[in-house]
């Protein structure tokens, strides 16, 4: 492996260090090799490394096309989901960047050739300020997937994410992305997806002109090429990469103020004299609860999500910290919750059952939600839900919008990860080790329909919802790369 | 529902143009057993436009609800098709009132006329696309219960066999609700021909080695523990994200659920319907599912359908001459329970799987008020 070793333990302060000084390709192998060895792990971690790395890769691209540039970040992603499939929030990152490259180029095409009429919403317009009931229709699955809706998906990312960081300090939450805003504008009759039979291919109809000959089953081969041709009119290089760059540069402070974010939600879901449950250790649950406590008092359950986060989970409550974790999370040192004033109480995760008709509300975290409204958290979350549904409580999700992945799960059994059987039975503990099989599954499927609400620093979202978001932050070209 | 008030007052042929659009249509599912109703129904309004001289945009609209309202009033179960003449004219609505496209009326109508059977070979291309898709549900290992005789359910399954040749060797079985003892009973030809594609598609999969086993709707509930999904087709898919399909799908989607198996749709976007059924009975259609009968005079006699109230105009009529209903004219009869459709409601449904990926039933009124709004 070509690492070479820095003085401190490898992880993400030392990934990011050395990125700084290499080139891109040892940086991908480092990153490689640190995801293999699960020296990065979870999704913020995953999330901010992928990042970096992109931001280095697309950096030091030398080509000019975004067709060009579409194909190494896709080879990059491929590599980098290789080599740790489970942290979901890999792909989620490389597919949020393949998107803003298509974005981009679509923009300079759109520049260009002017054919699209609604595309002169270009994103760069919308920045300024929130202008939610200004966008062009939003794209929903099936239009978005849908190649004739090439006008009318394009303000997909940048206009997302410029949103976010600017409503970080809104005392209420944004205004939701409704599906009203889909057809409050109305210009774009063509794009609608139900008449994806009707498409037209021979009229000259400017804004079908890209996709003349194509059906629905080819959609990335003409619009690659439209890519192509746009940008190289607008001879787009240092425009495109620059702006890929400003928008990866948003993503990554997306990723640092997505919990900032969500916990600007938490008032309106904690209320005065609450028993919480939360599960395992999470710094996004934390900062929610902890904004909460500003204000009001309530009593915070804590099962300790043994046995891999107890000892975790003991420091969590006990210093506000997690002590075993990256020194990069020195950033994220709070105060521990009693000491903002929250009465805290550790239960095993077996007592969640005693404890849960005291409850009040169930909040989780996540370590990665899928297309279908489900997620997966670590392992005891299922039972927490399970159990808030017998008792009718509500079960609120934390997510940051960069967990959810647009990946069907065809087959849940095959996301779980297991982990180190030694945190169940002691190796030192001959018997057991020789007589039994151990497992250790550190995650958790939990169903969409045990959720009630999802959390995301865009908002509140039902799981029914989720395909939605899904559909505004992935092109569907991208969910299989 | 489906018949609008204003089809009353319509001659009840079309002798404006001579152009049967009923027995086109009935023509052109005969002529291709790949061909869904909505695309049949949108095949013969193309046709009679082409049959036709109309110059201006409302001459044309104004035809075409009329064969709409026509072809509507004259089959049975119109909600199929009523999916594909709606999304029909709401195109030719946007198209025309598309600004820029307003003096351009007369290619859209070539548009229309020439690529007629580019449609059809969409929606087949559609078909295709959902196998492709929903073939990574079938994985090793699992059971897939399915009934009917839809296309795009056998195309799928059919898709994950093909696969199992390959590299990807997929190892899975099928169990098909098939209802013999009706079909047997009934003369219709219709009816065999449903079965008769159920039959098709069980003996496709046991061609290609994928061990299916029929079994009648009364196993449902006692094959369901061997069950990995659920996967059945829809003649129509509603606003809620319910679906029309044949009668039985709602009772395995309760079963399912109880069971806590997943239930899949398959069925391609053409399909979307504007409809919003509040229950079974709500369906704007006539079944003769549910007959009340008394003996009188040694006669059997039907003194109630499944509504609950005599009905009006046919029934009342039936009451009074004590004849039954298959003596109406003019009208394509029911087949009683083989052709029969029941309404899956929205939360029996895990997922629809359609040509653009796989939708929570939330997703498909979105869909639909794009189009309609």
């Amino acid at each position: 492996m070509s690492t070479p070793t820095t003085s401190i333990t490898p992880g993400l302060t030392s990934f990011l260090k050395s990125l700084k000084t290499k080139p891109a390709e040892p940086a991908i192998e480092l990153l490689i090799s640190l995801l293999k060895r699960r020296q990065i792990r979870n999704s913020r971690p995953c999330a901010i490394a992928t990042t970096e790395l992109l931001l280095r890769v697309v950096g030091q691209y030398n080509g000019s096309d975004a067709d060009g540039l579409l194909r190494r970040v896709r080879e990059v992603g491929q590599r980098l989901i290789n080599a740790q499939p489970r942290e979901m929030v890999v792909g989620n990152i490389v597919r949020r960047v393949l998107g803003l490259v298509r974005e981009v180029a679509k923009d300079n095409a759109d520049d260009v050739s002017n054919t699209t009429p609604s595309g002169a919403l270009s994103p760069q317009q919308e920045q300024d300020g929130l202008s939610h009931p200004q966008r062009p229709p939003l794209p929903s699955t099936i239009s978005a997937f849908s190649p004739l809706k090439h006008g009318a998906t394009q303000p997909v990312d940048i206009p997302m994410s410029e949103n976010l960081s600017d409503s970080i300090e809104l005392p209420s939450r944004p205004q939701l992305i409704s599906s009203a805003t889909s057809y409050a504008q109305g210009t774009m009759p063509m794009g609608n997806s139900l008449f994806g039979i009707f498409q037209q291919s021979d009229t000259p109809s400017p804004s079908m002109t890209p996709l003349a000959t194509t059906g629905t089953i080819t959609p990335r081969v003409p619009t690659a090429q439209d890519f192509t041709v746009g940008t190289n009119r607008s001879g787009g290089k240092i425009n495109l990469k620059a702006e890929v760059i400003e928008g990866i540069n948003e993503l990554a402070d997306e990723l640092q103020q997505a919990d900032d974010q969500i916990a600007g939600f938490a008032m309106d879901h904690i209320h005065a004299n609450e028993m919480i449950l939360i599960h395992s250790v999470s710094t996004t649950v934390q900062k929610f609860l902890l904004t909460v406590a500003r204000k009001r008092k309530f009593t915070v359950i804590v099962a300790e999500g043994s046995p891999n986060d107890a000892e975790e989970t003991h420091d969590t409550v006990l210093n506000g910290r997690r002590k075993v974790t990256d020194e990069l999370e020195g950033e994220d040192r709070f105060k521990p919750l009693h000491a903002a004033g929250i009465e805290t109480v550790v239960i095993s995760d077996s007592q969640i059952s005693a404890i849960m008709p005291r409850i009040n509300t169930v909040i989780l975290a996540t370590h990665a939600v899928l297309a279908n409204g489900a997620l997966l958290a670590a392992s005891g979350a299922s039972i927490i839900a399970t159990l808030a549904k017998a008792h009718r409580t509500p079960v609120y999700v934390l997510s940051p919008v960069y967990k959810l992945s647009p990946v069907y799960p065809f087959n849940d059994e095959e996301l779980i990860e297991y982990g180190d059987p030694g945190n169940v039975v002691d190796f030192s503990d001959g018997y057991a080790v020789e007589h039994f099989e151990v497992m250790n599954p550190l995650y958790d499927y939990v169903p969409a329909d045990l959720v009630t609400l999802y959390i995301t620093n865009i908002g509140g979202h039902a799981p029914t919802y989720l395909y939605r978001i899904v559909a505004d932050h992935y092109y569907k070209e991208d969910v299989q790369f | 529902m489906a018949t609008p008030t204003s089809s009353q007052i319509l001659p009840p042929k079309p002798s404006s143009s001579d152009f049967d659009i009923v027995a086109t249509y009935r023509r052109l599912l005969a002529s291709d057993p790949d061909l869904t109703m909505p695309i049949a129904a949108i095949e013969a309004l193309v046709e009679a436009l082409s049959h036709s001289s109309a110059t201006t945009i409302s001459e044309t609209l104004t035809l075409l609800e009329h064969h709409t309202a026509n072809l509507k009033r004259s089959i049975s179960n119109p909600i199929s098709l009523s999916a594909g003449t709606d999304l029909f004219r709401r195109y030719l609505y946007t198209t025309v009132q598309k600004p820029g496209a307003t003096g351009d009326f007369q290619a859209i109508r070539n548009h229309l006329l020439s690529n007629g059977r580019q449609f059809v070979e969409r929606t087949k291309a559609a078909r295709d696309q959902i196998a492709s898709f929903g073939r990574h549900f079938v994985r090793d290992g699992t059971t897939v219960l399915t009934n009917g005789g839809s296309r795009v359910v056998g195309a799928l399954l059919r898709s994950a066999a093909d696969a199992s040749g390959g590299r990807t060797s997929i190892r899975f079985r099928v169990i098909y609700v098939l209802s013999p003892s009706t079909s047997s009973s009934s003369s219709s030809d219709k009816a065999s021909t449903l079965e008769g594609e159920g039959a098709a598609i069980v003996s496709m999969l046991r061609s290609r080695g994928v061990p299916v086993a029929t079994i009648p709707e009364s196993a449902v509930a006692y094959s369901l523990p061997q069950v990995s999904m659920v996967i059945v087709g829809a003649e129509g898919v509603v606003e809620s994200g319910g679906i029309i399909s044949r009668l039985g799908t709602y009772q395995m989607g309760m079963l399912a659920r109880a069971a806590g198996k997943p239930l899949y749709v398959v069925a391609e976007s053409h399909k979307f319907v504007r409809l919003y059924p509040l229950g079974q009975y709500d369906l704007g259609i006539e079944q003769k599912v549910i007959e009340f009968k008394v003996i009188e005079n040694g006669k059997e006699e039907v003194v109630e359908t499944e509504r609950g109230t005599p009905l009006v105009g046919g029934s009342a009529r039936m009451l009074d001459e004590g004849v039954g209903m298959e003596d109406e004219v003019g009208k394509e009869e029911m087949e009683g329970v083989d052709e029969a459709v029941d309404f899956t409601p929205p939360e029996l449904i895990s997922g629809i799987i359609t040509e653009s990926g796989v939708l929570t039933p939330s997703a498909v009124s979105e869909e639909l008020i794009k189009i309609w709004f």
